[in-house]
């Protein structure tokens, strides 16, 4: 038991610093940022639409929360580790007392909480622009919100696979290759299946790929999936914390696949 | 404390697999309690052992063992401390939450953390900037930040590499006393360095590694010839006797201090010492040559160049 007390210690002095990094950093400025675009956003499109203002400002600012927290996991994700190889913090840090996957877990812990502290802050300051605009932060869109936060965790783990083989540059063209690819998947299955290409090889290797790569669909829940298989949206109550706890299971088994890769890819590797 | 066994490491790179040999069959042990001088020139292969024995990068060959355990041994790594050449750390830190985060690794307790902290940043000399952000300290500043880290953990083994580099002389004579505290408490010190001088006022033994092979191992009195190379003997004498003088059996040089003879040993040195008082000479100086730390680390070089060629 004091074994893994003393991993756990381990693993959070990793993922602190790495959550002061990113907080030093200015990343958490991106939160003035997207507070001052949704209330820009909210006046000028609540001007446009007619009595929609609360349903366009929940989709603006849901949209808002994912791109903002995309392009941080991205930028973040696929810095975590050529950061510290660049940097050589890493000569310092691997011969202390903790195992490689260890300081590889501590990363995502720390890029994890990061992202949660985000996640939180963007998600407070829609709901008081929603509550401005006299409408309410239901439960609905706190469910969208955790799956905005499962995908955002997903987008990190596949981006700290690429980053412990390539080249940031290169991690950030597979990883918003992947969630593009993923975002899609429910439209890569319709066109695989589809009366040209159902029984073709190419079908074949595009269900395939469909069925491998990660499905981040999974995780959008603004509008019903194609094929009518998972209807979800953040205006109807359907969506279940059922579906939202289905989703974050599949989040966090492809995750751990990525992340196990990545340990393994990192055991053997030397630090020239 | 340390041993590595016929290790040998061939870096790999770029494209067309170009392979280049770091090292090849390197062993020697590094016994408790020592203070243990790794001397090789640039390139010589210091930093890749290093690396191999703190578990960076891994041999080709051969094999390292740290405290009798295999590299990377987590147990092992929780007994030594290290300084990393030119060491680079997270610069949005404070040494203060640098000396934390290691303590956290090494798994202290808060109030140890916060004791060891307010001990080392002291004992390195950082007391007045312990709050300020790494990113702000000079390259020394950065090597005393470095060494404190390194002895957070109380190690029983503490690896140095290069701990003199971008030090001023008074940095260097604090390591050195810190390392020489080090060893009074009892604590085994490697270190690597190609400044022969702080290898020879403070090494119990030495390692010289050259061109990534092993050329000398022992301690410094053995590995260094007693025997007098030349002696140098520094006069002056009146104007009309200098002629006379000049034409002594040597070397003749001058320099601001006078006169300067060069003799093959201690016997030729006493027959001009004779000549130059009867002439009405004075002596200055008198300097026997025994081989030098450098003078060895030079002849090695030279060998293994040759080798090579």
């Amino acid at each position: 038991m004091n074994g893994v007390a003393l991993g756990l210690g381990r693993l959070w002095a990793i993922a602190l610093n790495t959550f002061r990094e990113a907080t030093r950093n200015r990343v958490l400025y991106v939160l003035v940022l997207f507070a001052v675009g949704l209330m820009g956003f909210s006046i000028v499109l609540g001007e446009l639409s007619l009595h929609e203002e609360v349903r366009v400002i929940k989709d603006i600012g849901l949209a808002g929360i994912s791109l903002v927290g995309l392009v941080i996991a991205l930028f973040l994700g696929v810095n975590l580790l050529s950061k510290e190889l660049d940097r050589k913090t890493v000569y310092f840090v691997i011969p202390k007392p903790l195992h490689r996957h260890e300081f590889l877990l501590g990363k995502f812990l720390g890029l994890a909480v990061t992202l949660v502290v985000l996640v939180v802050l963007m998600a407070a300051i829609l709901a008081v622009v929603v509550e401005i605009e006299g409408g309410r932060h239901d439960l609905a869109l706190v469910r969208a919100e955790v799956l905005v936060l499962f995908e955002l965790l997903l987008v990190t783990a596949v981006a700290l696979l690429f980053s412990s083989f390539s080249s940031p540059y290169l991690s950030a063209m597979f990883t918003a290759s992947l969630w593009i690819i993923g975002r899609n998947s429910a439209e890569l299955r319709a066109f695989a299946g589809s009366k040209k290409l159902a029984d073709t090889p190419l079908g074949t290797v595009l269900d395939g790929a469909a069925a491998v790569l990660p499905d981040f669909h999974l995780f959008y829940v603004s509008g019903a999936s194609l094929g009518g298989a998972t209807p979800v949206s953040i205006h109807e109550s359907f969506v279940s914390w059922g579906y939202v706890v289905e989703a974050g299971v599949y989040g966090a088994a492809y995750g751990g696949i990525c992340l196990l890769l990545a340990m393994v890819l990192l055991a053997r590797r030397d630090f020239t | 404390m340390l041993e590595v066994e016929a290790l040998g490491k061939t870096f790999v790179r770029g494209f067309l697999r170009r392979k280049t040999e770091a090292l090849r069959g390197v062993s020697f042990a590094v016994e408790r309690g020592e203070i243990f001088g790794f001397l090789g020139p640039n390139g010589a292969g210091k930093t890749t052992t290093i690396k191999i024995l703190m578990g960076l990068i891994f041999p080709t060959t051969g094999q390292a063992r740290v405290l009798g355990r295999a590299v990377g041994d987590r147990s092992a790594k929780q007994r030594v401390g290290y300084l990393p050449e030119n060491p680079y750390f997270y610069d949005y830190l404070t040494p203060v939450e640098l000396l934390d985060m290691v303590g956290r690794l090494y798994g202290l307790r808060r109030a140890e953390r916060r004791r060891r902290c307010d001990e080392l940043v002291e004992r390195v000399g950082l007391a007045h900037a312990a709050r300020r952000p790494l990113r702000s300290f000079s390259k020394g500043m950065l090597q005393r930040a470095g060494l404190a880290q390194a002895l957070v953990g109380d190690p029983e083994v503490v690896v140095l590499d290069e701990p003199m580099s971008g030090l001023d002389p008074i940095g260097r004579k604090e390591v050195r006393d810190l390392i020489l505290e080090l060893r009074a408490a009892g604590k085994t010190v490697f270190f690597s360095t190609h400044i022969l001088s702080d290898a020879t006022m403070l090494c119990d033994r030495v390692a010289i590694v050259v061109g990534g092979r092993l050329r000398e191992t022992g301690p410094l009195g053995e590995l260094l010839s007693p025997t007098v190379q030349y002696v140098d003997i520094v006069w002056t004498a009146p104007d009309g006797t200098l002629a006379t003088l000049d034409s002594l059996a040597g070397e003749h040089t001058s320099t601001s201090e006078g006169r300067v003879l060069r003799v093959p040993d201690l016997a030729a040195a006493q027959r001009a010492l004779a000549a130059i008082v009867a002439a009405g000479g004075e002596i200055r100086e008198l300097v026997p040559h025994r081989q030098s730390l450098e003078e060895l680390f030079v002849t090695e070089a030279r060998a293994v160049g040759r080798s090579l060629e």
